[in-house]
């Protein structure tokens, strides 16, 4: 921030305490409901019991570590994240490549993309249900009409491709993200530095690799991080899709905190859990603001 | 000759299954949601039928009755709308001004960069992680199953994300027009409210959509906080149908339709600033 209000620092005490009174009344909201829930969920960690009987203690954390669901949820939430990841950046990537060139109809195709992405995701839920559904769903319906045996195909119903088949709609949402950061990234790129590697004679491959990666890196880390946080975190779609099951073979660390709370009123433990998730986020943001403070200074 | 003749060959060979791939993507995009339309549209005896049926089928408004005139779903989305809105109303009014401040002030020791690092770390926090200890501070309260209750828990998610935002947009104003306007006998206040917010109007709209879109969407937090019919947003409301043994599917997607249908023209409408609103400012697509 630069200079050129010395003058308004000329003012009486005021004036000078009007930027606060401008951020306090946000301010009080975010501790109200942001920062003070943060404490309670601390507080309430340490509580074992109810009522008169609560008492502090370690409980609620050494419970994690023998907990089979917990360790299960912990699990299906990293292969979740990893595989959504991976499949979200490498065909959002390909996309946006295919689009970053003179194209007719981009804006329509670009337009058209987004819808997925903007859904709300009771309604991703609802829609893949539909598509899911043994009996009725489209998928089968269309694999049946071509002559296949769709028998042990039921999807969401089924323990071995119930985790699979949340993981792919996820990938249906979120591909348009990647595909609309990278792409953003893309044509922010400038025309020099491809005109000095025509020049210096480099072919298709040498061009991506040396010049188009490493002056993308920074949306490719953003895209990458905003996603990553949002994937440790999901809830809706699996919720409205399988509830976490069939059994407990979708159950993320979320719908498990869920469960704990809101099926069983083990807030506590709830909270204990939602610790590790925090602390499991944060990591990922604190690299997000990192980076973002990075790109405001350059 | 020939060689430019085959080279020719090659690239419109490439040219067509780039055309043909991105096709593909965009088929498979919109064929899900085109699926929960028709079945929305379909009798019950269209919706079994096998092979599906993708477009010959005769369509009725029945589902969409049903949902909306002798099932609640009328007021599940009366509730959505008044939530989104108020919520998108305060946050923008607080947020704007905060923004306004970090933006324009000089503060003591870096102390406007550090505070809207904090303010944008409180939107990191999983929902999930939230959601218990809001339940039990609303059951303390009595905002239980209130409309309140969700006004001010959105208006707490979308705050960091509007101040974010505008302070972005407050940036790319040159400083001197407000300047004039106190010189022209202004006061802060005026000036930011004659001069100020109509040059930054594109970037409130964008910013004031994505909050309208957030807090129409949100499920995990309405769904802790409101477990009664009258209190029920929209995705709370469908969810619970849902996940009942007994599933009227055509309710269900006219449901789901109805749902989708302002997000969509919201999103339209925000386009320019997609990239921007993503990614909180970082990517200006």
């Amino acid at each position: 921030m630069t200079s050129s209000e010395s003058h308004i620092s000329k003012f009486n005490w005021r004036e000078r305490a009007f930027p606060y009174l401008l951020v306090a009344p946000a301010v009080a909201v975010l501790l109200a409901l942001s920062i003070y829930p943060l404490f309670y969920i601390i507080k309430i960690s340490f509580q074992t019991g109810s009522g008169d009987a609560v008492r502090l203690s370690l409980a609620n954390f050494t419970r994690l570590f023998s907990d089979s669901f917990f360790r299960d949820a912990l699990l299906h939430t990293l292969i979740y994240a990893t595989v959504a990841l991976t499949f979200e950046f490498l065909i959002g990537f390909g996309l946006a490549l295919l689009v970053d060139r003179p194209l007719r109809g981009r804006n329509v195709f670009r337009a058209v993309l987004l819808i997925p992405m903007m859904l709300p995701p009771v309604v991703v839920g609802v829609v893949w249900r539909l598509m899911f559904n043994p009996n009725f769903g489209a998928i089968n319906g269309t694999l049946k009409s071509m002559g296949a045996n769709t028998d042990s195909l039921t999807w969401t119903a089924s323990p071995a491709l119930a985790l699979l088949s949340v993981i792919a709609v996820d990938v249906w949402q979120w591909t348009p993200f990647m595909f609309l950061i990278l792409l953003a990234g893309l044509q922010a790129i400038p025309q020099q530095p491809y005109e000095a590697a025509m020049v210096d004679g480099a072919n298709w491959r040498q061009t991506f690799f040396h010049v188009t990666l490493p002056l993308l890196k920074p949306a490719i880390l953003i895209a990458l991080l905003l996603r990553t946080m949002d994937l440790l975190r999901v809830f809706d779609q699996i919720f409205i899709l399988t509830e976490g099951g069939p059994g407990f073979a979708t159950e993320t660390v979320s719908l498990y905190i869920y469960r704990a709370a809101f099926r069983f009123f083990d807030f506590g433990y709830a909270a204990a859990m939602s610790f590790v998730l925090l602390a499991l986020t944060n990591a990922i943001s604190y690299a997000y603001i990192r980076l973002l403070q990075r790109q405001e200074t350059a | 000759m020939k060689t430019t003749a085959s080279h020719a060959r090659r690239s419109s060979l490439v040219r067509i299954s780039r055309y043909a791939l991105l096709v593909a993507a965009v088929v498979v995009a919109i064929a899900p949601v085109y699926w929960m339309l028709t079945i929305s549209l379909k009798t019950e005896v269209d919706q079994f039928a096998s092979p599906p049926r993708w477009f010959d089928f005769s369509p009725t408004l029945a589902h969409y009755i049903d949902a909306f005139s002798t099932r609640s779903f009328g007021s599940f989305l009366i509730t959505s709308a008044i939530v989104a809105a108020l919520s998108t109303l305060i946050a923008m009014t607080i947020g704007t001004l905060a923004a306004y401040a970090l933006a324009r002030f000089t503060w003591p020791k870096g102390l406007n960069r550090r505070l809207s690092l904090w303010i944008l770390s409180t939107r990191m926090f999983p929902p999930i992680v939230t959601a218990v200890p809001l339940f039990l501070m609303m059951r303390d309260f009595r905002l239980l199953n209130t409309i309140t209750s969700l006004v001010l828990v959105y208006t707490a998610f979308n705050l960091p994300f509007v101040v974010w935002m505008m302070v972005g947009f407050f940036r790319e104003l040159p400083r001197e027009l407000e300047e004039a306007a106190m010189v022209d006998g202004d006061s802060r206040l005026g000036a930011l409210r004659r001069v100020v917010l109509p040059l930054a109007a594109p970037g409130l709209a964008a910013t004031a959509v994505f909050c309208l879109i957030v807090s129409w969407n949100e499920f995990l937090l309405a769904l802790v906080l409101t477990q009664t019919e009258a209190a029920m947003t929209l995705p709370v409301g469908i969810a619970g149908r849902v996940t009942q043994y007994e599933i009227k599917w055509g309710v269900m997607s006219a449901a789901g339709v109805v749902a989708m249908m302002p997000i969509l023209v919201f999103a339209l409408s925000v386009q320019k600033y997609l990239v921007r609103g993503l990614s909180l400012g970082a990517v200006k697509g």
